[in-house]
């Protein structure tokens, strides 16, 4: 058996979109305690940032430790550039994608040589450097006090406090991450998306039938890197803060938690895992200074009885699992 | 000036060593990267701070070892164990969860404040060596990296217990087809391994200060050691320690401004011209 994916026609696609987004509006306007509009804008953005890592999981077999690192530092080059009077912010906000995305594409094609688990332990240590760099260079980052950054009184042409309103930017966040999913559905449905789970299942063998492997892996790694910078770019855009606790590996593990509790089979599963996070953090309020070992233990218990996830098990609640590799 | 930072980078190598061979150790036999090393590391220093706050600094040093071997059995018997059948990013994940647990219960059973342990009287004073005066607990903290550096290989090397675990690293059906107890070989070992982690905790403790989040720093410069040293591999993880003790070190006093990102430079440089480390192979 094989684990080809159940591919979604264009229409398919489309009508998904569509309903999300539907539902992302609705929740927008209606809810109305700010308390949990803002709740739901931080889960939002992680859920971009766990896609992220839930892509590379997916489609590379490859667990990240570091991803903070891409959240941290879109945040940080943004805001670099902004204390610097670069350009307007407009353009600082495509500038930090495109710094993003050649750097990651860089650091990609070294590091995604690196065999199986090994590729973990560096990216944790990679993470860890910017920590240390974010920390200690003072005079550029602000070193741990962090800097804030200074958003114009219009970007795009809309008031900024229009935009930092929270039920308007939870729409926002909510439509990128409907997006991004839908645009990464699309291309995953693509030949692209089938030499990359040839290339995860077995590299020898796609190499053999004559893929070249190395690009397609750095293609997915530099695509989950960016994912991941725009959900830094929001949460600066939610805060207008950045500070080195952003790059701290615990965020990196944070996002990797929610990937496993939602289940990396699907695109969704992260981002559903990101939402049951922060509202479950929410809920066992005065308990949540023990979030670390709640969260571990339920990281440990779903990875051993649950390896899917809440998405694998919704998906097998449904009858619309896949056959099973035996 | 020169002399005393080489010999603070031997100390600190010398406590990687420590570390790193537990890594190491249990990577051979089971093919886990236990990201709960650090946090282990953390528990044994802690553990020893209670201990040596009751019964002294040298009972702790004989204490939290052994306490920490029986807590590797279990976590041997009980999890990599049941899980070795399973894809290996499952148990990587297991430890990672071990590890928030952990974190969690350090701050919760002595809080999240900094707390130091005073090195033993014996050992408070300070020694010649080579025409520098140096604290002679780290003159101790050497001597135990370099003892365990050695009794490892020795062990490994001439034991028949040795042999089975050089034999079970390298092939463990073949090696269990042979009538070895590979289950309970791998008990031992990863018991060692979290012994050691411990140890290193106890013997850190003098002259790191503990605090909740002391885990981190030391898993990841483990970490470079044992990716840099080839996994798996005890000679190359020394090699590494020492390189990195010494880079970690100097790297300080002469390029302040680099320094945090020297060891990771290292790393990416061995892994260009070898992906697998110094001493590893391909496999």
């Amino acid at each position: 058996m094989t684990l080809k994916p159940r591919t979604l026609t264009p229409a398919g696609i489309i009508a998904r979109t569509a309903i999300a987004l539907a539902i992302g509006l609705l929740a927008a306007t209606q809810l109305q305690s700010a308390m949990l509009l803002s709740l739901l804008t931080q889960a939002t953005i992680f859920a971009i940032f766990a896609l992220g890592v839930g892509l590379l999981l997916r489609q590379n077999g490859m667990v990240s430790f570091g991803h903070a690192a891409f959240y941290g530092l879109a945040g940080y080059v943004a805001a670099i550039l902004m204390d610097q009077h670069v350009a307007s912010a407009e353009l600082i906000i495509l500038l930090t994608l495109v710094v993003m995305a050649v750097f990651s594409c860089l650091l990609g094609l070294i590091i995604v040589r690196v065999p199986g688990i090994a590729f973990g332990m560096l990216t944790l240590a990679v993470g860890q450097m910017f920590f240390q760099l974010a920390s200690t260079s003072r005079s550029l980052t602000g070193g741990a006090d962090g800097m804030y950054l200074d958003w114009p009184a219009r970007l795009f042409g809309v008031p900024i406090n229009l935009i930092q309103r929270q039920d308007v930017l939870f729409g926002i966040s909510w439509t990128l991450l409907v997006l991004c999913i839908a645009g990464l559905a699309a291309l995953l449905s693509t030949r692209f998306g089938r030499i990359t789970e040839a290339v995860r299942d077995n590299e020898e063998r796609a190499r053999f039938i004559g893929i070249r492997t190395l690009l397609p892996r750095v293609a997915i790694f530099t695509l989950s890197a960016l994912v991941t910078s725009l959900a830094g770019l929001l949460s600066v855009l939610n805060t207008g803060f950045i500070s080195p606790e952003s790059l701290h590996w615990s965020v990196s593990g944070a996002a990797l938690m929610m990937v496993i509790v939602g289940g990396y089979r699907t695109l969704w599963g992260p981002a559903l895992g990101a939402i049951v996070f922060f509202l479950t953090r929410d809920m066992i309020g005065d308990y949540a200074q023990h979030w670390l070992a709640i969260f571990g233990t339920a990281l440990i218990i779903i990875i051993v009885f649950s390896p899917e996830g809440i998405g694998g098990a919704l998906q097998r609640l449904t009858g619309r699992r896949r056959p099973q590799r035996a | 000036m020169t002399s005393i930072n080489i010999f603070n980078g031997l100390v600190y190598g010398a406590l990687l060593i420590v570390m790193s061979s537990g890594l190491a150790l249990i990577y051979g036999l089971r093919r886990v990267v236990n990201f709960a090393h650090g946090s282990l590391y953390m528990l044994g220093a802690y553990i020893g701070y209670s201990v040596a706050s009751q019964g002294g600094f040298w009972l702790a040093l004989v204490a939290v070892p052994l306490v920490m071997l029986v807590f590797g059995v279990l976590l041997d018997r009980y999890c990599f164990r049941l899980l070795q059948d399973r894809n290996p990013l499952t148990v990587v994940l297991v430890t990672f969860g071990l590890l928030l647990i952990l974190e969690d219960l350090v701050q919760t059973v002595w809080g999240r404040s900094n707390l130091s342990l005073p090195a033993p009287e014996l050992l408070s004073t300070s020694v010649n060596l080579l025409g520098t005066q140096v604290p002679a607990y780290r003159v101790a903290v050497l001597g135990v990296g370099l003892a365990v550096a050695l009794g490892l290989a020795a062990w490994l090397k001439f034991s028949r217990m040795g042999l089975y675990v050089r034999a079970a690293s390298t092939d463990p059906t073949t090696t269990a087809m042979q009538g070895v107890n590979t289950d309970r070989l791998s008990a031992l070992v990863v018991g060692v391994g979290t012994a050691l982690a411990g140890l290193a905790g106890v013997v850190a403790a003098p002259f790191l200060s503990l605090s909740p989040t002391m885990n981190s720093d030391v898993l990841i410069d483990s970490f470079v050691v044992v990716v840099v040293g080839g996994l798996g591999s005890l000679g190359g993880a020394f090699i590494a320690a020492l390189v990195l003790g010494q880079i970690q070190s100097l790297g300080a006093i002469y390029l302040p401004g680099l320094a945090a990102v020297l060891p990771f430079i290292l790393m990416i440089a061995v892994l260009l011209w070898r992906p697998a480390g110094l001493a590893g192979n391909r496999t």
